[in-house]
């Protein structure tokens, strides 16, 4: 049905949220690299696209969750760093929590331990 | 806040932000090449790959700005620049468009203004809301009542009966009692004597007006003063000393400021009075139209009252049956009117019942009526609220016709555009966005005029307020420009701009976008929009025309009753006439020695040079009115008889004819036989066909058993001439010599017959006065025209503003008929050139349009004529010598209406006419 589609992009905006700032618990890093990470560390399986990358960047500076600042990259290009600010910091762990508690639902209905009795 | 704040910066440093996302995104494709060429891609490929990973550019930059926030402010900024383009593109369309509703707006606003200073405006006193002005109604003012005298202005109500202010000393005593409704209450009373007071200070004298306050007035009203102290309980009693308090303004122009008035001694119609204490400046008393320059306690009625023969009359302080003192009252905190009402109704009720003494007058008492006192007494909002309501309403018409005008304007535009709103529309432009950019564009324009509109409304209140003031210096209307005012100018522009513009814009994106797009530029289909064939654009011509209509005929009754008015037989020459007053009684003149005062004063004018003819009389022929048991000898007096006290050369100075006997003359003094001269009116009704002259009339005196005052011979018979007014019927009117007895001569009004200009005497006038006694001040300088005018002054503000509002009508309605016409020529040059190709003559092409003109014309003025014949009547009461459907006046309305739509037509359809049909093809 169409009335899913917005509420799987909501979910997948929200996700990514997550793991931008999961990936900038670590250290700065530019938008790029924090691309390569999602991508890398996820074994390829996470796509992160270009288009929702930068405006969910901007998203987030504009909550205050992340901050920018223009550094030097490791080729001494002049690159956009993003890091974590003290209130991205607070929002990353309730954040982590609310997933965890997510997926552990998620998990029990479809890998139920007990099951009941017919 | 802090968010708040944040996009703030980024707005300011909005562009280092686009320059900075640049770079970001340019970083992320070398990023994204160094990878790929290190995936071993050749670095053009590698390039290209970046890219195509990256997607729709463009769009992800919006993305990214969309998170910036601001995105509404965005865009208006992109549509504010947009219709800044738009309008400095079109040059003329926009200044017509601004200029017409400018003149709508500022009309509105200028009109407004003087009703929020007459109509709404609250005293300037502590907590207005909680004062009341008690009033009563009664059904008739026919029959016995108990009202058996009053002094003061009793009101006719619309439907029936009649309402006043004034009540009985002890009635205001009955409501000071009643301390559970009011927390105060005060009485004051504005007497005829008090209006001009004779006041001198160190020998310098002026007239003023004086109003009498009791005790409680200034304490009830909250009043503090500025200097001094006001007058108080303990200064309104019988045999207190002599007080009078100051206006602001009074203090400063005849002590030079408040602090030098106070303890000072003057002489009030020589009476020695001690100034106690000067009121704030923007305090003018409880009546908006006359601001006092003196207040005195009620207690000196009595004084001032016992020194003129019609003054107030001792005994009258406490009669139960004198009507007199206006009476206000200041709610305790949480009673109601209602509940003032239903507390105070049935005591007053009781006392009144108490005061009558037959069964006529038990059946007409008056009822209490409390009504909201926090605007004051109500005499200007009685006298101007419908005249405004009147011009709200035909300024109303003027800014809907030019709304309608704008719109149609832009209606034109808006269709000229229906291919660049089809490919915005086809390019995925949201229909909401388009219509909000059109909007920004309307609501701009009107803003724009908006502004230009308070201009315009300062203009317009001077130009009003010299028109409603016609040349009087104490006029007390002052309208202003507050925040009331241009708050209400706002959101008529807001409210304006959307109205007008709404239409347009949703009529011009509702377009089927291929059939737009595919159309050439010149060959629209002349009707695509249409409403049972009739468009938008056509209904608007439509409505302008009938509104444009019911202006004219408007303009046309009130230029009418005009006309009427002044072609009104006067009876003598207003030519030539300069007129002034003097009170020599004032002054402290006394009999016999007044008469001969003012005797000599006639000589001595009559010796200026230039004044052909000198006279006096008690009041001037325009504001004549007294009325005392007056009849022939041997018959009971005639209630329905007029007098008016003249000097010597009244009827030549005044080029008053007589047809039978003589004028009044110098010999007709005291201590000679008395004598009168009686107009036509009166000989037709009382001596028919026989020959007045020779007989006999007596006067009496009012009072207790109506003493012979005078028994005088008629000497002479004079022609009709105006008597207390322009339009009233002139009654029978006997004029007797002011020198021989009761009533004796108080006031007098001079009227000198000038060569040239009147007003150049002035001078003259007031030096030989001041040599005659400085002591008697010359007020109301005037010429017979000017107060002539003055009476019908409401009627020549009528049919001037009217006049120019039907101009500016005619003005917009043709501007408007015009574009619209053009445009729709425009549309169809190719269709009138091949018509033209086809052998069409050229006057055959003017005849097309111009029956399409006509045709709407037609329709218009039938709607106006049906407006106008249901609404004239509304302004029936503003009319004189002429119905409200007056034929003239519609008609002539009709016929400058339709010559003005045929200019505004026949213009492009010559164009029409000219058009080239080869190069009309070509352009096809």
């Amino acid at each position: 049905m169409d009335r899913e589609l917005p509420s799987r992009v909501e979910l997948l905006q929200g996700t990514l949220d997550l793991l931008i700032l999961r990936t900038l618990l670590a250290g700065p890093s530019h938008g790029h690299a924090i691309a390569k990470h999602i991508r890398r560390t996820s074994e390829d399986l996470l796509q992160v696209e270009t288009g929702s990358l930068y405006p969910a960047l901007h998203r987030l500076e504009a909550k205050g969750w992340i901050a920018a600042s223009w550094k030097l990259s490791d080729r001494g290009k002049r690159a956009r760093y993003y890091h974590l600010t003290p209130l991205g910091r607070k929002q990353l762990a309730s954040e982590q929590s609310k997933w965890r508690a997510f997926s552990r639902a998620v998990g029990l209905i479809l890998n139920p331990v007990d099951q009941e009795g017919p | 806040m802090n968010a708040f704040f944040r996009r703030l910066r980024w707005l300011a440093q909005r562009s280092r932000k686009e320059a900075e996302l640049r770079e970001e995104l340019q970083f992320h494709l070398d990023e994204e090449a160094e990878l790929h060429q290190a995936e071993g891609l050749a670095e053009e490929q590698a390039r290209w790959a970046a890219r195509r990973e990256l997607g729709n550019l463009t769009l992800l930059q919006e993305d990214t700005r969309a998170t910036w926030g601001w995105t509404i402010l965005e865009q208006l900024r992109q549509d504010l620049r947009y219709a800044f383009r738009t309008m400095a593109a079109n040059r003329l369309f926009t200044s017509l468009a601004i200029t017409s509703l400018a003149l709508g707006i500022g009309a509105n606003t200028a009109i407004y203004s003087f009703m929020d200073s007459i109509l709404l405006r609250s005293l300037p006193v502590s907590d207005p809301e909680s004062l009341v002005v008690l009033n009563w109604y009664a059904k008739t003012r026919e029959g016995d009542s108990v009202m058996k005298a009053m002094s003061g202005t009793t009101y006719d109500e619309p439907n029936s009966g009649v309402t006043a202010g004034i009540f009985p000393f002890p009635a205001f005593e009955l409501f000071q009692k009643n301390d559970s409704v009011f927390s105060i209450v005060f009485a004051h009373y504005p007497s005829w004597q008090m209006r001009r007071l004779n006041v001198s200070i160190k020998g310098q004298v002026d007239v003023a007006a004086g109003w009498t306050v009791s005790g409680d007035y200034f304490r009830g009203l909250g009043v503090a003063p500025v200097a001094g102290r006001l007058i108080i309980s303990d200064d309104d009693r019988a045999g207190a000393s002599a007080v009078a308090v100051v206006s602001y303004g009074f203090s400063q122009k005849r002590f030079g400021g408040a602090a030098n008035a106070v303890g000072q001694s003057i002489l009030i119609d020589n009476l020695s009075f001690t100034l106690i204490g000067v009121t704030p400046p923007e305090f003018f008393g409880v009546d908006p139209a006359s601001p006092p320059d003196v207040y005195l306690p009620m207690h000196t009625n009595e004084l001032l009252g016992a020194s003129n023969q019609f003054g107030f009359r001792a005994e009258n302080y406490l009669a139960r049956n004198y009507y007199w003192v206006h009476v206000m009252g200041r709610l305790r905190p949480g009673v109601t009117l209602a509940q003032a009402q239903a507390a105070l109704a049935p005591a007053f009720q009781q006392w009144v019942a108490g005061t009558a003494t037959n069964d006529q007058e038990r059946a007409n008492l008056p009822q209490l009526v409390v009504k909201k006192g926090a605007g004051g007494l109500d005499s200007l909002r009685r006298r101007y609220s419908k005249p405004l309501y009147v011009l709200l309403t035909l300024v109303g018409l003027i800014l809907a016709l030019a709304c309608a005008n704008v719109a149609n304007l832009l209606l034109v535009r808006a269709a000229a555009r229906r291919r660049e709103m089809a490919l915005r529309l086809s390019l995925g432009a949201g229909r909401l966005r388009i219509v909000r950019q059109l909007l920004t564009e309307s609501v701009l324009l009107a803003l724009l005029s908006g502004a230009l509109g308070v201009l315009f409304a300062i203009w317009g209140i001077r130009f009003l307020t010299l028109l409603l003031a016609n040349g009087r210096a104490n006029f007390t209307l002052h309208a202003e420009l507050n925040w009331d005012v241009l708050g209400a100018a706002a959101a008529l522009s807001l409210l304006t701009g959307v109205l007008f513009g709404l239409a347009p814009a949703l009529e011009s994106t509702r377009v089927d976008v291929m059939p737009a797009l595919k159309e050439s530029r010149a060959g629209q289909p002349a009707a695509r929009h249409t409403v049972w064939r009739i468009s938008l654009s056509q209904i608007l011509v439509m409505s302008q025309i009938a509104i444009s209509l019911l202006l004219l005929v408007a303009a046309g009754l009130f230029v009418r009753t005009l006309a009427n008015l002044e072609s009104v037989e006067l009876g003598f020459n207003r030519e030539n006439v300069l007129l002034f007053q003097v009170d020599a009684r004032k002054a402290g003149h006394k009999d016999p020695e007044i008469a001969a005062f003012y005797a000599d004063l006639r000589k001595r004018l009559s010796a200026i040079p230039g004044v052909r003819d000198a006279s006096l009389s008690e009041d001037s022929l325009i504001e004549a009115g007294t009325g005392l048991p007056l009849g022939l000898a041997g018959a009971p007096p005639n209630p329905a008889n007029r007098i008016l006290n003249i000097g010597p050369a009244f009827f030549r100075t005044m080029q008053i004819p007589i047809l039978a006997g003589r004028d009044i003359e110098e010999r007709d003094g005291p201590g000679s036989p008395a004598v009168a001269v009686i107009n036509e009116a009166f000989a037709k009704a009382n001596f028919g066909n026989r020959n007045p002259l020779g007989q006999h009339l007596i006067l009496r005196e009012p009072g207790e058993g109506d003493r012979l005052a005078r028994d005088m011979e008629i000497v002479g018979v004079c022609r009709n001439a105006r008597y207390g007014g322009l339009t009233r019927d002139i009654p029978p009117v006997a004029y007797l010599a002011y020198s021989q007895g009761y009533p004796r001569p108080d006031q007098m009004v001079y009227a000198l017959r000038t060569s040239g200009d009147p007003l150049l005497y002035i001078n003259s006038v007031r030096e030989i006065i001041h040599q005659a006694d400085a002591r008697v001040p010359v007020s109301e300088v005037r010429t017979q025209a000017a107060e002539i005018d003055h009476t019908i002054n409401q009627e020549i503000t009528f049919a001037e503003l009217c006049s120019g509002f039907a101009i500016l009508t005619l003005v917009i309605a043709c501007v408007g008929l015009y574009g619209t016409v053009s445009y729709n020529v425009a549309r169809r040059t190719g269709e009138i050139g091949i018509r033209m190709a086809l052998g069409a003559q050229r006057g055959r092409i003017v005849q097309m349009v111009l029956r399409e003109v006509l045709g709407l014309a037609a329709v218009g003025l039938t709607i106006g004529m049906a407006a106008a014949l249901g609404t004239s009547k509304f302004v029936e009461s503003f009319l004189y010598g002429m119905k409200s459907n007056d034929p003239l006046a519609l008609l002539g309305a009709v016929a400058i209406l339709l010559g003005a739509i045929i200019l505004g037509g026949y213009a492009p359809a010559r164009k029409a006419s000219r058009i080239d049909p080869m190069a009309a093809l070509r352009h096809e």
